[in-house]
């Protein structure tokens, strides 16, 4: 049976949460206390709801001991996610992830009973700090949380076909800004060198070549899976 | 005897060279390969350095740069490269 899940709090990390759980298909509840918020969500997830999730009544109305996963993320707000975390304990949910913006945050939050606690902050950070570690990876600029430019070397799955053919866009979700080329030269020295080429912009007939380093721009997770190709 | 193992191995270079001008860096890398198996030389080092570089092969590149800069200290592309590739 396909589990379901609450999501309290609809900041950027509730709301990515809740649409990538309604988009694989599972039931999902969303929570705030903002009409404005949840408005966006009404056709989205299978419930969404307006109410003050410290309210133990108005929790327990919504049916939120039914639910098999409540994540809770309400932004910076420390006390609030402390209490809400005991509500749902006590009302019963089986297993509650809370999102901890500290250390201290995040062990009260494990003492009061939440079975898992996340940092995203932090766990992007270090997802990143691996990706650069990464041979492949020559240049990195992060644009906000989610998106970032990286500079890469060509997967031999690219090269040969044209920008066209790649289809990067519609494929993997992510542009490619430039390529850059070594062109093989002989110097005035007569020992071999060569020159970059840098193609900003690249138009769709222009073709990936062996040794191309290509610069793109995308979401973290898009950009990690041509990483990985 | 002496004279065929040169010409051989100048032949395994020009056709390195020859790949590495046409971008063809896999095969300029294997023949670069077998000239310095059958005599090391701070120029053909730096070479493969070159065609590793090119095919974004960093570390394999940074250890050709070094072996040429070892053969021959004052080989200053070698070092360019290095230096390039390292920062």
């Amino acid at each position: 049976m396909a589990k379901t899940f609450a999501v309290i709090g609809l900041g950027r990390f509730g709301s990515n949460i809740a649409k990538a759980l309604a988009e694989k298909g599972f039931d999902v509840m969303v929570i705030d206390s903002d009409e404005n918020e949840v408005r966006e969500f009404s056709e989205i997830v299978t419930n969404s709801l307006v109410l003050d999730a410290t309210d133990e009544r108005a929790l327990k109305e919504a049916g939120i001991s039914d639910v098999d996963v409540a994540i809770v993320s309400v932004g910076q707000n420390i006390d609030t996610s402390i209490l809400i975390t005991l509500l749902l304990k006590e009302l019963g949910v089986k297993y509650v992830v809370v999102k901890a913006v500290n250390d201290k945050h995040g062990k009260i939050l494990q003492r009061i009973g939440a079975d898992k606690v996340i940092y995203p902050e932090r766990e992007v950070a270090t997802r990143l700090a691996e990706s650069f570690v990464s041979p492949k990876i020559f240049d990195y600029i992060e644009l906000s949380p989610t998106h970032s430019i990286i500079e890469i070397a060509a997967p031999k799955e690219f090269v040969g076909k044209t920008i066209r053919e790649l289809a990067l866009r519609e494929k993997y979700r992510v542009s490619l800004i430039a390529i850059k080329r070594r062109i093989p030269i002989i110097t005035n020295k007569g020992t071999p060198d060569f020159k970059e080429e840098i193609n900003i912009s690249p138009a769709a007939d222009d073709e990936i070549q062996e040794g191309d380093v290509i610069t793109l721009l995308g979401k973290y997770e898009d950009l990690e899976r041509i990483e990985r190709l | 005897m002496k004279k065929k193992k040169n010409s051989s191995c100048q032949d395994h270079i020009e056709l390195a060279q020859f790949y590495m001008l046409n971008q063809k860096y896999q095969e300029a890398i294997k023949h670069f390969k077998i000239a310095l198996e059958i005599k090391p030389d701070a120029q053909v080092y730096y070479q493969l350095g070159l065609a590793y570089e090119a095919s974004n092969e960093i570390s394999l590149a940074q250890e050709m740069y070094r072996k040429a800069l070892e053969l021959d200290k004052t080989l200053n592309e070698a070092a360019e490269h290095l230096k390039n590739i390292t920062t």
